[in-house]
Protein backbone atom coordinates (compact mmCIF):
# COMPACT_ATOMS: atom_id res chain seq x y z
CA UNK A 1 0.00 0.00 0.00
CA UNK A 2 2.73 2.38 1.30
CA UNK A 3 4.64 1.35 -2.65
CA UNK A 4 1.63 2.15 -4.40
CA UNK A 5 0.76 6.05 -2.66
CA UNK A 6 4.40 6.36 -3.59
CA UNK A 7 3.61 4.79 -7.16
CA UNK A 8 1.00 7.32 -7.69
CA UNK A 9 2.55 10.28 -5.99
CA UNK A 10 5.50 9.93 -8.81
CA UNK A 11 2.51 9.51 -11.57
CA UNK A 12 1.01 12.91 -10.14
CA UNK A 13 4.61 14.67 -9.82
CA UNK A 14 5.18 13.50 -13.62
CA UNK A 15 1.56 14.66 -14.76
CA UNK A 16 2.07 17.91 -13.07
CA UNK A 17 5.26 18.75 -14.89
CA UNK A 18 3.32 18.92 -17.88
CA UNK A 19 2.11 21.29 -19.80
CA UNK A 20 -0.95 19.45 -21.30
CA UNK A 21 -1.70 18.79 -17.87
CA UNK A 22 -3.12 22.08 -17.45
CA UNK A 23 -5.08 22.95 -20.88
CA UNK A 24 -7.88 21.39 -19.20
CA UNK A 25 -7.87 24.14 -16.08
CA UNK A 26 -6.86 26.84 -17.62
CA UNK A 27 -9.61 26.77 -20.83
CA UNK A 28 -12.22 25.86 -17.58
CA UNK A 29 -10.90 28.85 -15.47
CA UNK A 30 -10.91 30.74 -18.55
CA UNK A 31 -14.12 29.67 -20.17
CA UNK A 32 -16.54 29.49 -17.35
CA UNK A 33 -16.16 33.38 -16.13
CA UNK A 34 -17.00 34.29 -19.42
CA UNK A 35 -19.67 31.91 -19.72
CA UNK A 36 -21.61 33.19 -16.71
CA UNK A 37 -20.82 36.60 -17.68
CA UNK A 38 -22.73 35.89 -20.73
CA UNK A 39 -25.12 34.63 -18.68
CA UNK A 40 -25.73 37.74 -16.66
CA UNK A 41 -25.88 39.57 -19.97
CA UNK A 42 -28.09 37.61 -21.76
CA UNK A 43 -30.06 35.75 -19.49
CA UNK A 44 -33.28 37.89 -19.76
CA UNK A 45 -33.55 36.09 -22.79
CA UNK A 46 -33.28 33.01 -21.85
CA UNK A 47 -35.30 34.22 -18.61
CA UNK A 48 -37.53 35.02 -21.21
CA UNK A 49 -38.09 32.06 -23.52
CA UNK A 50 -38.28 30.03 -20.13
CA UNK A 51 -40.94 31.98 -18.95
CA UNK A 52 -43.24 31.32 -22.24
CA UNK A 53 -43.09 27.88 -21.95
CA UNK A 54 -44.35 27.89 -17.86
CA UNK A 55 -46.55 30.50 -18.00
CA UNK A 56 -49.32 28.13 -18.81
CA UNK A 57 -48.99 25.48 -16.16
CA UNK A 58 -47.03 27.42 -13.70
CA UNK A 59 -46.81 31.28 -11.80
CA UNK A 60 -43.41 32.46 -12.11
CA UNK A 61 -42.31 34.66 -9.40
CA UNK A 62 -38.82 35.76 -9.93
CA UNK A 63 -36.26 35.18 -12.12
CA UNK A 64 -35.74 30.95 -13.11
CA UNK A 65 -32.61 31.91 -14.52
CA UNK A 66 -29.86 31.43 -11.69
CA UNK A 67 -26.57 29.81 -11.29
CA UNK A 68 -27.95 26.67 -10.89
CA UNK A 69 -29.56 26.51 -14.14
CA UNK A 70 -26.44 28.29 -15.86
CA UNK A 71 -24.57 25.48 -14.60
CA UNK A 72 -27.46 22.60 -15.52
CA UNK A 73 -26.88 24.32 -19.28
CA UNK A 74 -22.82 24.58 -18.84
CA UNK A 75 -22.71 20.80 -18.14
CA UNK A 76 -23.26 20.21 -21.68
CA UNK A 77 -19.99 20.48 -22.10
CA UNK A 78 -19.49 17.09 -20.54
CA UNK A 79 -20.27 15.07 -23.51
CA UNK A 80 -17.37 15.87 -25.87
CA UNK A 81 -14.95 19.02 -24.37
CA UNK A 82 -14.26 17.59 -20.97
CA UNK A 83 -13.61 14.23 -22.67
CA UNK A 84 -11.24 15.64 -24.79
CA UNK A 85 -9.36 17.31 -21.84
CA UNK A 86 -9.32 14.23 -20.23
CA UNK A 87 -7.76 12.71 -23.19
CA UNK A 88 -4.70 14.90 -23.01
CA UNK A 89 -3.51 13.40 -20.07
CA UNK A 90 -4.51 9.39 -20.12
CA UNK A 91 -3.48 9.66 -23.57
CA UNK A 92 0.21 10.64 -22.39
CA UNK A 93 0.60 8.92 -19.65
CA UNK A 94 1.98 6.00 -20.72
CA UNK A 95 2.66 6.51 -24.50
CA UNK A 96 4.69 9.72 -22.76
CA UNK A 97 7.29 7.53 -21.45
CA UNK A 98 7.32 5.25 -24.30
CA UNK A 99 8.11 8.34 -26.80
CA UNK A 100 10.32 10.01 -23.98
CA UNK A 101 12.67 6.78 -23.24
CA UNK A 102 12.25 7.37 -19.35
CA UNK A 103 10.66 3.40 -19.20
CA UNK A 104 14.53 2.35 -20.04
CA UNK A 105 14.89 3.71 -16.58
CA UNK A 106 11.44 3.89 -14.89
CA UNK A 107 11.13 0.21 -15.96
CA UNK A 108 14.58 -1.09 -14.81
CA UNK A 109 13.77 -0.48 -10.74
CA UNK A 110 12.62 -4.03 -8.94
CA UNK A 111 8.85 -3.03 -9.03
CA UNK A 112 6.28 -4.87 -11.53
CA UNK A 113 4.87 -3.50 -14.33
CA UNK A 114 1.54 -4.16 -12.85
CA UNK A 115 1.86 -1.88 -10.04
CA UNK A 116 3.07 0.67 -12.44
CA UNK A 117 0.53 0.89 -14.86
CA UNK A 118 -2.26 0.53 -11.91
CA UNK A 119 -0.41 3.34 -10.69
CA UNK A 120 -1.01 5.18 -13.88
CA UNK A 121 -4.34 4.77 -14.06
CA UNK A 122 -5.23 5.21 -10.97
CA UNK A 123 -3.93 9.10 -11.17
CA UNK A 124 -5.27 9.20 -14.71
CA UNK A 125 -8.52 8.87 -12.64
CA UNK A 126 -7.40 11.13 -9.60
CA UNK A 127 -6.48 13.73 -12.54
CA UNK A 128 -10.37 13.25 -13.63
CA UNK A 129 -11.49 13.61 -10.81
CA UNK A 130 -9.79 16.81 -10.25
CA UNK A 131 -10.80 18.65 -13.78
CA UNK A 132 -14.43 17.40 -12.94
CA UNK A 133 -13.88 19.12 -9.47
CA UNK A 134 -12.71 21.92 -10.90
CA UNK A 135 -15.18 22.25 -13.49
CA UNK A 136 -18.05 22.04 -10.44
CA UNK A 137 -16.07 24.51 -8.93
CA UNK A 138 -16.14 26.82 -11.43
CA UNK A 139 -19.48 26.44 -12.63
CA UNK A 140 -21.75 25.75 -9.80
CA UNK A 141 -18.89 27.78 -7.33
CA UNK A 142 -18.85 30.64 -9.60
CA UNK A 143 -22.18 30.55 -10.90
CA UNK A 144 -24.16 30.87 -7.99
CA UNK A 145 -22.24 33.48 -6.60
CA UNK A 146 -22.46 35.47 -9.22
CA UNK A 147 -25.91 34.62 -10.56
CA UNK A 148 -27.42 33.93 -7.68
CA UNK A 149 -29.36 30.69 -6.22
CA UNK A 150 -33.06 29.78 -6.56
CA UNK A 151 -35.01 27.11 -8.14
CA UNK A 152 -33.78 25.26 -10.66
CA UNK A 153 -36.06 24.37 -13.71
CA UNK A 154 -35.07 21.38 -15.42
CA UNK A 155 -36.55 20.03 -19.29
CA UNK A 156 -36.32 16.55 -19.39
CA UNK A 157 -38.99 14.29 -19.69
CA UNK A 158 -41.19 17.21 -18.73
CA UNK A 159 -40.48 20.18 -16.38
CA UNK A 160 -39.03 19.28 -13.06
CA UNK A 161 -38.28 22.03 -10.45
CA UNK A 162 -36.42 21.65 -7.85
CA UNK A 163 -36.11 23.92 -5.31
CA UNK A 164 -32.21 25.47 -3.95
CA UNK A 165 -31.80 23.27 -0.98
CA UNK A 166 -32.68 19.70 -3.73
CA UNK A 167 -30.34 21.15 -6.19
CA UNK A 168 -27.19 20.98 -4.23
CA UNK A 169 -27.62 17.48 -4.11
CA UNK A 170 -29.02 17.07 -7.24
CA UNK A 171 -25.77 18.72 -8.60
CA UNK A 172 -22.96 16.44 -6.05
CA UNK A 173 -24.90 13.37 -7.48
CA UNK A 174 -24.49 14.48 -11.16
CA UNK A 175 -20.84 15.43 -10.71
CA UNK A 176 -20.08 12.18 -9.19
CA UNK A 177 -21.42 9.91 -12.07
CA UNK A 178 -19.92 12.85 -14.60
CA UNK A 179 -16.62 11.54 -12.83
CA UNK A 180 -17.54 7.69 -13.53
CA UNK A 181 -18.46 8.00 -17.01
CA UNK A 182 -15.27 10.43 -17.71
CA UNK A 183 -13.39 7.61 -16.18
CA UNK A 184 -14.41 5.86 -18.73
CA UNK A 185 -13.20 7.50 -21.44
CA UNK A 186 -9.79 7.68 -19.58
CA UNK A 187 -9.77 4.00 -19.63
CA UNK A 188 -10.01 4.16 -23.30
CA UNK A 189 -7.67 6.70 -23.74
CA UNK A 190 -5.16 4.84 -21.07
CA UNK A 191 -5.51 1.53 -23.43
CA UNK A 192 -4.85 3.12 -26.59
CA UNK A 193 -1.89 5.00 -24.54
CA UNK A 194 -0.69 1.43 -23.69
CA UNK A 195 -0.40 0.17 -27.12
CA UNK A 196 1.64 3.10 -28.49
CA UNK A 197 4.92 5.46 -28.40
CA UNK A 198 3.54 8.47 -28.76
CA UNK A 199 0.58 10.60 -26.75
CA UNK A 200 -1.53 12.01 -29.71
CA UNK A 201 -2.66 8.86 -31.20
CA UNK A 202 -4.74 7.85 -28.26
CA UNK A 203 -6.26 11.19 -27.82
CA UNK A 204 -7.68 11.31 -31.48
CA UNK A 205 -8.38 7.23 -31.30
CA UNK A 206 -10.44 7.81 -28.21
CA UNK A 207 -11.95 11.15 -29.42
CA UNK A 208 -13.07 9.48 -32.74
CA UNK A 209 -14.61 6.36 -30.86
CA UNK A 210 -16.39 9.16 -28.41
CA UNK A 211 -17.93 11.25 -31.61
CA UNK A 212 -18.20 8.07 -33.31
CA UNK A 213 -20.72 6.63 -30.23
CA UNK A 214 -22.58 9.57 -29.64
CA UNK A 215 -23.76 9.63 -33.82
CA UNK A 216 -24.70 6.38 -33.52
CA UNK A 217 -27.00 7.01 -30.71
CA UNK A 218 -28.47 10.32 -32.54
CA UNK A 219 -29.03 8.25 -36.23
CA UNK A 220 -32.60 7.44 -36.19
CA UNK A 221 -31.71 3.67 -37.55
CA UNK A 222 -33.11 0.52 -36.25
CA UNK A 223 -29.73 -1.05 -36.22
CA UNK A 224 -28.47 1.80 -34.43
CA UNK A 225 -30.92 2.26 -32.18
CA UNK A 226 -30.47 -1.83 -31.05
CA UNK A 227 -26.97 -1.33 -30.84
CA UNK A 228 -26.59 2.05 -29.15
CA UNK A 229 -27.31 0.32 -25.44
CA UNK A 230 -24.50 -1.68 -25.73
CA UNK A 231 -22.04 1.08 -26.31
CA UNK A 232 -20.51 2.99 -23.36
CA UNK A 233 -21.30 6.53 -25.03
CA UNK A 234 -24.60 5.85 -24.44
CA UNK A 235 -23.99 6.21 -20.69
CA UNK A 236 -21.47 9.08 -21.39
CA UNK A 237 -24.53 11.33 -19.97
CA UNK A 238 -25.35 9.54 -16.89
CA UNK A 239 -25.36 12.47 -14.81
CA UNK A 240 -28.21 13.57 -16.46
CA UNK A 241 -30.41 10.83 -14.82
CA UNK A 242 -29.53 13.22 -11.41
CA UNK A 243 -32.49 15.71 -12.30
CA UNK A 244 -35.05 13.17 -12.82
CA UNK A 245 -37.58 13.08 -10.03
CA UNK A 246 -37.46 10.45 -8.57
CA UNK A 247 -33.72 10.04 -9.01
CA UNK A 248 -33.92 6.35 -10.89
CA UNK A 249 -31.46 4.57 -8.87
CA UNK A 250 -32.33 1.07 -11.25
CA UNK A 251 -30.99 2.79 -14.07
CA UNK A 252 -28.44 4.88 -12.38
CA UNK A 253 -27.17 1.37 -10.78
CA UNK A 254 -27.16 -0.39 -14.38
CA UNK A 255 -25.41 2.63 -16.43
CA UNK A 256 -22.43 2.71 -13.76
CA UNK A 257 -22.30 -1.35 -14.28
CA UNK A 258 -22.21 -0.91 -18.15
CA UNK A 259 -19.22 2.12 -17.62
CA UNK A 260 -17.77 0.07 -14.89
CA UNK A 261 -17.65 -2.92 -17.20
CA UNK A 262 -16.37 -0.82 -20.25
CA UNK A 263 -13.70 0.98 -17.70
CA UNK A 264 -12.76 -2.62 -16.30
CA UNK A 265 -12.29 -4.24 -19.96
CA UNK A 266 -10.53 -0.78 -21.20
CA UNK A 267 -7.83 -1.24 -18.60
CA UNK A 268 -7.30 -4.63 -18.58
CA UNK A 269 -6.55 -4.68 -22.66
CA UNK A 270 -4.01 -1.49 -21.90
CA UNK A 271 -2.64 -3.84 -18.82
CA UNK A 272 -2.32 -6.77 -21.37
CA UNK A 273 -0.82 -5.07 -23.96
CA UNK A 274 1.77 -3.25 -21.68
CA UNK A 275 2.64 -6.39 -19.67
CA UNK A 276 4.01 -8.10 -22.43
CA UNK A 277 5.21 -5.36 -24.37
CA UNK A 278 8.99 -4.92 -25.63
CA UNK A 279 10.19 -1.51 -24.44
CA UNK A 280 12.57 -0.70 -26.93
CA UNK A 281 12.43 3.19 -27.14
CA UNK B 1 24.25 -12.67 -3.64
CA UNK B 2 26.85 -14.84 -5.48
CA UNK B 3 26.56 -18.80 -7.12
CA UNK B 4 29.07 -21.28 -7.94
CA UNK B 5 32.15 -19.28 -9.15
CA UNK B 6 30.81 -15.94 -8.09
CA UNK B 7 28.39 -15.64 -10.96
CA UNK B 8 26.78 -12.35 -10.36
CA UNK B 9 25.11 -12.52 -14.20
CA UNK B 10 24.49 -15.27 -16.74
CA UNK B 11 22.81 -15.07 -20.00
CA UNK B 12 22.13 -18.48 -20.93
CA UNK B 13 21.22 -19.45 -24.73
CA UNK B 14 18.80 -15.90 -25.28
CA UNK B 15 17.75 -15.57 -28.57
CA UNK B 16 15.49 -12.78 -29.44
CA UNK B 17 13.91 -11.79 -33.04
CA UNK B 18 11.43 -8.93 -33.77
CA UNK B 19 9.90 -10.10 -36.55
CA UNK B 20 12.38 -11.80 -39.05
CA UNK B 21 15.57 -10.01 -37.58
CA UNK B 22 17.29 -12.23 -35.02
CA UNK B 23 18.89 -9.67 -32.72
CA UNK B 24 20.23 -12.41 -30.58
CA UNK B 25 20.80 -15.80 -31.28
CA UNK B 26 21.99 -18.29 -28.92
CA UNK B 27 23.74 -16.06 -26.75
CA UNK B 28 25.73 -17.35 -23.83
CA UNK B 29 28.48 -15.49 -20.86
CA UNK B 30 28.91 -15.41 -17.70
CA UNK B 31 29.70 -12.47 -15.75
CA UNK B 32 31.85 -12.85 -12.47
CA UNK B 33 31.74 -10.96 -8.87
CA UNK B 34 34.22 -7.90 -9.20
CA UNK B 35 34.88 -8.16 -12.48
CA UNK B 36 34.54 -4.97 -15.42
CA UNK B 37 32.94 -6.57 -17.78
CA UNK B 38 33.14 -5.55 -21.16
CA UNK B 39 30.48 -6.14 -23.93
CA UNK B 40 31.81 -5.21 -27.13
CA UNK B 41 30.53 -5.45 -30.68
CA UNK B 42 29.47 -3.38 -34.00
CA UNK B 43 26.72 -1.45 -34.65
CA UNK B 44 23.38 -3.19 -34.78
CA UNK B 45 25.28 -6.73 -33.07
CA UNK B 46 22.80 -6.68 -30.84
CA UNK B 47 24.52 -5.13 -27.44
CA UNK B 48 21.46 -2.91 -26.05
CA UNK B 49 19.17 -5.37 -26.97
CA UNK B 50 20.82 -7.63 -25.06
CA UNK B 51 20.84 -5.20 -22.24
CA UNK B 52 17.19 -5.07 -22.32
CA UNK B 53 16.89 -8.79 -22.12
CA UNK B 54 19.16 -8.57 -19.30
CA UNK B 55 16.87 -6.16 -17.65
CA UNK B 56 13.47 -6.83 -18.41
CA UNK B 57 12.57 -4.65 -20.65
CA UNK B 58 12.49 -7.33 -23.24
CA UNK B 59 11.34 -10.83 -23.03
CA UNK B 60 13.30 -13.52 -24.49
CA UNK B 61 11.80 -16.25 -27.29
CA UNK B 62 14.49 -18.37 -25.75
CA UNK B 63 16.66 -19.26 -22.85
CA UNK B 64 17.08 -16.29 -20.11
CA UNK B 65 19.01 -14.51 -17.98
CA UNK B 66 20.07 -14.93 -14.21
CA UNK B 67 21.04 -12.31 -11.80
CA UNK B 68 22.03 -13.41 -8.55
CA UNK B 69 21.16 -16.74 -9.62
CA UNK B 70 17.72 -15.48 -10.10
CA UNK B 71 15.73 -16.08 -13.94
CA UNK B 72 14.61 -11.79 -14.93
CA UNK B 73 11.53 -13.95 -16.74
CA UNK B 74 10.55 -15.07 -13.74
CA UNK B 75 11.62 -13.49 -11.18
CA UNK B 76 12.03 -10.03 -12.15
CA UNK B 77 11.64 -8.00 -9.27
CA UNK B 78 14.18 -10.15 -7.01
CA UNK B 79 16.63 -10.14 -9.98
CA UNK B 80 16.73 -6.98 -10.27
CA UNK B 81 17.71 -5.43 -6.77
CA UNK B 82 20.93 -4.53 -6.58
CA UNK B 83 21.17 -4.05 -10.26
CA UNK B 84 21.69 -0.21 -11.55
CA UNK B 85 21.78 0.69 -14.74
CA UNK B 86 21.93 3.47 -17.77
CA UNK B 87 20.64 2.28 -21.20
CA UNK B 88 22.13 4.22 -24.11
CA UNK B 89 21.30 8.27 -23.61
CA UNK B 90 19.92 8.88 -20.19
CA UNK B 91 16.25 9.49 -20.63
CA UNK B 92 14.89 11.86 -17.58
CA UNK B 93 11.95 13.73 -17.17
CA UNK B 94 12.76 17.10 -18.66
CA UNK B 95 10.33 19.77 -16.88
CA UNK B 96 11.47 18.62 -13.05
CA UNK B 97 15.01 19.24 -11.39
CA UNK B 98 17.83 16.10 -11.01
CA UNK B 99 16.73 16.15 -7.63
CA UNK B 100 13.09 15.41 -7.65
CA UNK B 101 14.01 12.99 -10.55
CA UNK B 102 16.03 10.92 -8.86
CA UNK B 103 13.34 10.92 -5.69
CA UNK B 104 10.60 9.89 -8.21
CA UNK B 105 13.69 6.29 -8.54
CA UNK B 106 14.24 6.02 -5.15
CA UNK B 107 10.49 6.01 -4.10
CA UNK B 108 10.12 3.24 -6.93
CA UNK B 109 12.46 0.82 -4.52
CA UNK B 110 10.05 2.27 -1.41
CA UNK B 111 13.22 4.73 -0.62
CA UNK B 112 13.74 7.56 0.64
CA UNK B 113 16.27 9.17 -1.25
CA UNK B 114 18.80 9.58 1.59
CA UNK B 115 21.65 8.96 -1.12
CA UNK B 116 20.65 11.37 -3.38
CA UNK B 117 23.43 14.23 -2.51
CA UNK B 118 25.49 11.42 -2.22
CA UNK B 119 25.51 10.50 -5.83
CA UNK B 120 24.68 13.77 -6.87
CA UNK B 121 27.94 14.69 -5.54
CA UNK B 122 29.90 11.61 -7.01
CA UNK B 123 28.89 12.80 -10.43
CA UNK B 124 29.34 16.06 -9.88
CA UNK B 125 26.37 17.41 -10.25
CA UNK B 126 24.75 19.09 -6.88
CA UNK B 127 25.36 22.21 -7.31
CA UNK B 128 22.84 21.92 -10.34
CA UNK B 129 20.63 19.85 -8.43
CA UNK B 130 17.74 21.71 -8.01
CA UNK B 131 18.02 22.44 -12.05
CA UNK B 132 15.45 21.49 -14.07
CA UNK B 133 17.00 18.47 -16.01
CA UNK B 134 15.66 20.47 -19.74
CA UNK B 135 18.73 22.92 -18.90
CA UNK B 136 21.02 20.28 -18.63
CA UNK B 137 23.95 19.23 -21.36
CA UNK B 138 23.81 15.79 -22.81
CA UNK B 139 27.21 15.61 -20.11
CA UNK B 140 25.17 16.32 -17.76
CA UNK B 141 22.28 14.04 -18.52
CA UNK B 142 25.07 10.81 -18.83
CA UNK B 143 25.83 11.89 -15.78
CA UNK B 144 23.01 12.03 -13.97
CA UNK B 145 22.13 8.66 -15.68
CA UNK B 146 24.89 7.37 -13.88
CA UNK B 147 24.29 9.23 -10.37
CA UNK B 148 20.11 7.36 -10.99
CA UNK B 149 22.40 4.10 -11.70
CA UNK B 150 24.19 4.47 -8.67
CA UNK B 151 21.30 5.53 -6.36
CA UNK B 152 20.43 1.72 -4.65
CA UNK B 153 23.99 1.19 -4.00
CA UNK B 154 24.18 -1.87 -6.95
CA UNK B 155 25.91 -4.48 -6.46
CA UNK B 156 25.78 -4.54 -10.19
CA UNK B 157 26.08 -1.98 -12.33
CA UNK B 158 25.01 -2.07 -16.26
CA UNK B 159 26.37 0.80 -18.03
CA UNK B 160 25.77 0.91 -22.12
CA UNK B 161 27.61 3.24 -23.91
CA UNK B 162 28.16 5.59 -20.77
CA UNK B 163 30.58 8.14 -22.14
CA UNK B 164 28.43 8.49 -25.69
CA UNK B 165 28.36 12.28 -25.94
CA UNK B 166 31.05 13.03 -23.49
CA UNK B 167 34.23 15.21 -23.89
CA UNK B 168 37.28 13.62 -23.39
CA UNK B 169 37.93 14.83 -19.95
CA UNK B 170 34.19 13.99 -19.46
CA UNK B 171 34.72 10.68 -20.48
CA UNK B 172 38.29 10.16 -18.40
CA UNK B 173 36.31 11.12 -15.89
CA UNK B 174 33.73 8.59 -16.13
CA UNK B 175 36.47 5.42 -16.51
CA UNK B 176 37.98 6.30 -13.56
CA UNK B 177 34.44 6.06 -11.71
CA UNK B 178 34.13 2.68 -13.12
CA UNK B 179 37.64 1.90 -11.84
CA UNK B 180 37.03 3.41 -8.69
CA UNK B 181 33.33 1.09 -8.38
CA UNK B 182 35.13 -2.03 -9.23
CA UNK B 183 37.51 -1.31 -6.39
CA UNK B 184 34.69 -0.62 -3.95
CA UNK B 185 33.16 -3.78 -4.99
CA UNK B 186 31.02 -3.30 -7.40
CA UNK B 187 31.03 -5.78 -10.42
CA UNK B 188 30.54 -3.73 -14.15
CA UNK B 189 29.19 -4.55 -17.37
CA UNK B 190 29.86 -1.72 -19.50
CA UNK B 191 28.69 -2.36 -22.76
CA UNK B 192 30.68 0.19 -25.49
CA UNK B 193 31.67 0.33 -28.81
CA UNK B 194 34.76 2.08 -27.97
CA UNK B 195 37.59 -0.27 -28.20
CA UNK B 196 39.88 1.35 -26.26
CA UNK B 197 37.58 2.04 -23.56
CA UNK B 198 37.03 -1.88 -22.75
CA UNK B 199 40.93 -2.05 -23.43
CA UNK B 200 41.64 0.47 -20.77
CA UNK B 201 39.37 -0.14 -18.25
CA UNK B 202 37.69 -3.92 -18.12
CA UNK B 203 38.98 -6.81 -16.50
CA UNK B 204 37.03 -9.18 -19.04
CA UNK B 205 35.34 -8.59 -22.19
CA UNK B 206 32.17 -10.71 -24.44
CA UNK B 207 32.80 -9.47 -28.26
CA UNK B 208 29.22 -9.75 -30.42
CA UNK B 209 28.37 -9.86 -34.07
CA UNK B 210 25.29 -10.23 -36.00
CA UNK B 211 23.86 -11.32 -32.52
CA UNK B 212 26.05 -14.24 -31.65
CA UNK B 213 28.98 -14.45 -29.35
CA UNK B 214 32.11 -14.33 -31.12
CA UNK B 215 34.47 -14.47 -28.01
CA UNK B 216 34.39 -14.11 -24.23
CA UNK B 217 37.38 -14.28 -21.54
CA UNK B 218 39.92 -12.43 -19.99
CA UNK B 219 41.04 -9.52 -21.86
CA UNK B 220 44.99 -9.68 -21.43
CA UNK B 221 44.41 -13.17 -21.77
CA UNK B 222 42.28 -13.00 -25.24
CA UNK B 223 45.11 -10.65 -26.62
CA UNK B 224 48.03 -12.75 -25.81
CA UNK B 225 46.55 -15.22 -27.27
CA UNK B 226 46.01 -13.37 -30.38
CA UNK B 227 47.92 -14.72 -33.69
CA UNK B 228 49.14 -11.55 -35.25
CA UNK B 229 50.87 -9.27 -33.16
CA UNK B 230 50.91 -5.27 -34.30
CA UNK B 231 54.79 -5.35 -32.69
CA UNK B 232 56.68 -2.09 -32.30
CA UNK B 233 60.57 -2.47 -32.38
CA UNK B 234 63.28 0.54 -31.76
CA UNK B 235 66.27 -0.64 -33.80
CA UNK B 236 69.23 1.37 -35.22
CA UNK B 237 70.21 2.21 -37.67
CA UNK B 238 65.98 2.54 -38.41
CA UNK B 239 66.39 2.59 -42.07
CA UNK B 240 68.55 -0.55 -42.36
CA UNK B 241 66.32 -2.47 -39.94
CA UNK B 242 63.43 -1.13 -42.16
CA UNK B 243 65.21 -2.80 -44.91
CA UNK B 244 65.71 -6.11 -43.71
CA UNK B 245 61.89 -6.07 -41.94
CA UNK B 246 60.88 -5.14 -45.61
CA UNK B 247 62.82 -8.27 -47.02
CA UNK B 248 60.83 -10.55 -44.47
CA UNK B 249 57.94 -12.52 -45.89
CA UNK B 250 56.57 -13.65 -42.16
CA UNK B 251 56.50 -9.39 -41.90
CA UNK B 252 53.38 -7.42 -42.76
CA UNK B 253 52.18 -3.78 -42.36
CA UNK B 254 55.20 -2.16 -42.01
CA UNK B 255 55.07 1.27 -41.20
CA UNK B 256 57.82 3.83 -39.68
CA UNK B 257 57.42 6.26 -37.35
CA UNK B 258 60.15 8.90 -36.20
CA UNK B 259 62.26 5.86 -34.13
CA UNK B 260 59.73 3.16 -34.18
CA UNK B 261 59.26 0.43 -36.59
CA UNK B 262 55.75 -0.98 -36.61
CA UNK B 263 54.86 -4.24 -38.16
CA UNK B 264 52.37 -7.23 -38.22
CA UNK B 265 53.88 -10.69 -37.28
CA UNK B 266 52.09 -14.06 -36.59
CA UNK B 267 53.39 -14.72 -33.06
CA UNK B 268 55.41 -17.83 -33.99
CA UNK B 269 57.84 -15.75 -35.93
CA UNK B 270 58.12 -12.89 -33.56
CA UNK B 271 61.54 -14.63 -32.50
CA UNK B 272 62.54 -14.86 -36.27
CA UNK B 273 62.17 -11.48 -36.56
CA UNK B 274 64.39 -10.38 -33.77
CA UNK B 275 67.16 -12.74 -34.96
CA UNK B 276 67.05 -11.68 -38.38
CA UNK B 277 67.79 -7.83 -37.43
CA UNK B 278 70.70 -9.31 -34.80
CA UNK B 279 72.01 -10.84 -37.47
CA UNK B 280 72.29 -8.12 -39.50
CA UNK B 281 74.00 -6.30 -37.18
CA UNK B 282 71.30 -3.74 -36.34
CA UNK B 283 70.62 -2.83 -32.60
CA UNK B 284 67.61 -3.68 -31.29
CA UNK B 285 67.09 -1.68 -28.40
CA UNK B 286 62.98 -3.27 -27.75
CA UNK B 287 60.81 -5.69 -29.31
CA UNK B 288 57.22 -4.68 -28.01
CA UNK B 289 54.20 -6.89 -29.12
CA UNK B 290 51.73 -4.62 -28.57
CA UNK B 291 48.09 -6.26 -29.89
CA UNK B 292 45.47 -3.53 -29.47
CA UNK B 293 41.87 -4.57 -28.94
CA UNK B 294 40.89 -3.11 -32.22
CA UNK B 295 42.78 -5.48 -34.35
CA UNK B 296 41.68 -8.34 -32.44
CA UNK B 297 38.25 -7.03 -32.65
CA UNK B 298 38.11 -6.65 -36.55
CA UNK B 299 40.07 -9.75 -36.81
CA UNK B 300 37.04 -11.36 -35.21
CA UNK B 301 34.07 -9.57 -36.44
CA UNK B 302 35.74 -9.65 -40.45
CA UNK B 303 36.35 -5.93 -40.28
CA UNK B 304 32.91 -4.76 -40.48
CA UNK B 305 31.88 -1.31 -38.98
CA UNK B 306 33.18 -0.82 -35.53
Amino acid sequence: MKLMISLIKNELIKISSKWRSFIGFIAIAVLMPLVMWGFSVGGSEIHDDMTRQLEGSFIIVGSVFNGFLATYFVMNFLWVHIPFLVTLVAGDVVAGEGAAGTFRIYLTRPVSRMKIMLSKLLATYLYTLALVGFFALMSLGLGTIWLGTGDLVVFDDGILILSAELAWPRFTIAFILATVALCTVASLCFMFSAMVNNGIGPVIGSMAIVIIGLAIATIPLDLFENLSPYLFTDYIDIWNLAFRDPIPWDEIGKSLLILGLYATAFSGIGFAVFLRKDIRT
Amino acid sequence: MSSVNNVVLSVKNVSKAFKEIKAVDDLSFDVHAGEIFGFLGPNGAGKSTTIRLMLGLIRPDAGDVEIFDKAVTQHRNGSLHGVGALIEDAAFYKNISARKNLEILARLAGGSGRRIDEVLDIVDLLPRAESKVKTYSHGMKQRLGIAQALLHEPKLLILDEPTTGLDPHGMKEVRELIVQLAEEGITIFLSSHLLNEVEQTCTAMAILNKGRLVTTGNVKKLLADTEIFQTEIKARPVEKARVVLEHLDSVSQLTVEEDVIKIAVAAVNLSKVTKALVESGIEVDSVVPRTSLEDYFLSLTGDQDS
